[in-house]
């Protein structure tokens, strides 16, 4: 079964596209903390932060529709966690709020476009690059050796678990049609167990079957990425506009 | 129970991400390269059943089974949960890349309290399940809390909280019955 959940768009061909996906990570990251470690409650550099993250995207010819629809997804989250500060405060009446309706909605608003905008970046990363492809970016980037092998196993098996998952969802349901009213939780509880079941008794047999293929702890990678005068170039000028905006951009200048 | 980046103090989130690697290697190493693919096998099993929604009270909740994780995977739980996150933070955007290593280590607590709850064998089997669910769910949520205290939230956020206490039963109920499935299924898995 084909799932296309993981990376959709990452197959485009733009400027973005071909990027290595080293640098990607490391934009998205230092794009992410510029973001998240702007002042409580100061909203006006996001303005400048929407603007690189909109070229970004265009650049990379993702439709715009798409990245909204993604973020309202999550947006439930953000929005809950934007809530939470003034309303945490309010309910505990630690703080006394000079104006409460607008400082409430400044600090709320401003945890909102730190958490929205970084997701949209991760949106962009994902779009631009094959999962697999990060994977192995990250691996080049060291990131621990024990992290890097569950990873590769986990994308390799995901997917089949996917459609054991979808298979038992079909058994549950034409077990029991209609809404289920008694037992839900044993019926569902009993399908995770049963997804995790046929996992466990499949790992042995891909341990073996990876011995056989001569698996030694490491996984080898796909072509070895070489890093291009472009990569270097696109990838520090987007960093230093972020680091810019986070350090030359005065609050409510 | 994800929390995105920009949500915590980022320097927390630094911080939490170092911890998380030094726990990696605190817990990983020696690991057995059989063991391994278990481990990435039981990720993915762990990552695909989160997917599921239980429709609950005109809402749906997504299973953490995280205490499950804990009284599978024992100590090696934590590299697998970070590893989990780092997937669901990449693809789904739950959760954040700055905050993957605070994520991690709220949740690897609450596998570890479950693993613990799970090696006390005088208490019966199932009664340690249910507990080692609730922990799951109720030490991330508890470690959230002090989290937020840090970062500026109010006390109010206790009471905010306290609906985590519902999905905590729930996921208690959960293992109990996951744990009775294997004990009938393949009881290996539990030793």
């Amino acid at each position: 079964m084909k799932h296309s959940f993981i990376d959709k768009y990452s197959e485009l061909n733009s400027l973005m596209h071909k990027l290595d996906p080293r640098v990607k990570l490391i934009m998205v990251f230092l794009g992410i903390v510029a973001m998240v470690s702007e002042t409580p409650g100061n909203i006006y550099p996001f303005v400048f932060y929407g603007a690189v993250i909109l070229t970004l995207i265009l650049l990379s010819r993702i439709p715009p529709g798409f990245v909204l629809k993604r973020l309202f997804f999550v947006s439930p989250f953000i929005i809950m966690a934007a809530l939470f500060y003034p309303a945490s405060l309010m309910l505990a009446g630690e703080y006394k709020f000079v104006n409460p309706q607008a400082e409430a909605i400044n600090i709320g608003l401003s945890i909102f476009l730190k958490a929205g905008m970084s997701i949209i970046l991760l949106i962009w990363l994902i779009s631009t690059e094959k999962f697999h492809a990060l994977l192995h970016g990250l691996r080049k980037l060291r990131m621990p050796r024990l992290i890097g092998i569950i990873s590769a196993l986990m994308y390799r098996y995901v997917f089949i678990l996917a459609d054991e998952s979808l298979k038992t969802t079909r058994a549950r349901d034409s077990r029991s049609p209609g809404k289920l009213k008694m037992n839900r939780i044993k019926v569902y509880s009993n399908q995770m167990a049963m997804i995790f079941l046929r996992s466990w008794e499949r790992s042995k047999t891909i341990y073996d079957s990876m011995l056989s293929r001569g698996f030694t702890g490491d996984f080898k990678d796909m072509k070895e990425l070489e890093l291009k005068r472009n990569d270097i170039l696109i990838s520090v000028l987007i960093v230093l506009v972020f680091l810019s905006i986070r350090v030359f951009i005065e609050p409510g200048a | 129970m994800h929390i995105a980046d920009g949500i915590i103090d980022t320097n927390i989130c630094m911080a939490a991400n170092v911890a998380s690697v030094a726990i990696i290697y605190l817990t990983g190493k020696n690991t057995p390269m059989e063991e391994i693919p278990r481990m990435g096998i039981t990720g993915a099993a762990l990552f695909v059943a989160s997917l599921i929604h239980i429709p609950f009270a005109g809402t749906s909740i997504h299973p953490g089974l995280i205490g499950i994780a804990g009284i599978i995977l024992g100590k090696r739980a934590f590299p697998v949960i970070f590893t989990v996150l780092l997937f669901q933070s990449l693809i789904f955007q739950h959760g954040g890349l700055l905050s993957v290593g605070i994520n991690s280590l709220n949740m690897g607590a609450g596998a570890y309290v479950a693993w613990i709850i799970w090696k006390q064998q005088r208490i019966p089997e199932y009664v340690r399940a249910m507990a080692g669910g609730f922990a799951g769910i109720i030490i991330p949520v508890l470690l959230m809390t002090f989290e937020f205290q840090l970062s500026g939230y109010g006390k109010g956020i206790i009471f905010l909280f306290s609906v985590y206490l519902i999905v905590a039963t729930i996921e208690g109920g959960m293992a109990f019955f996951v744990v009775r499935f294997f004990r009938n299924i393949k009881s290996d898995i539990l030793s």
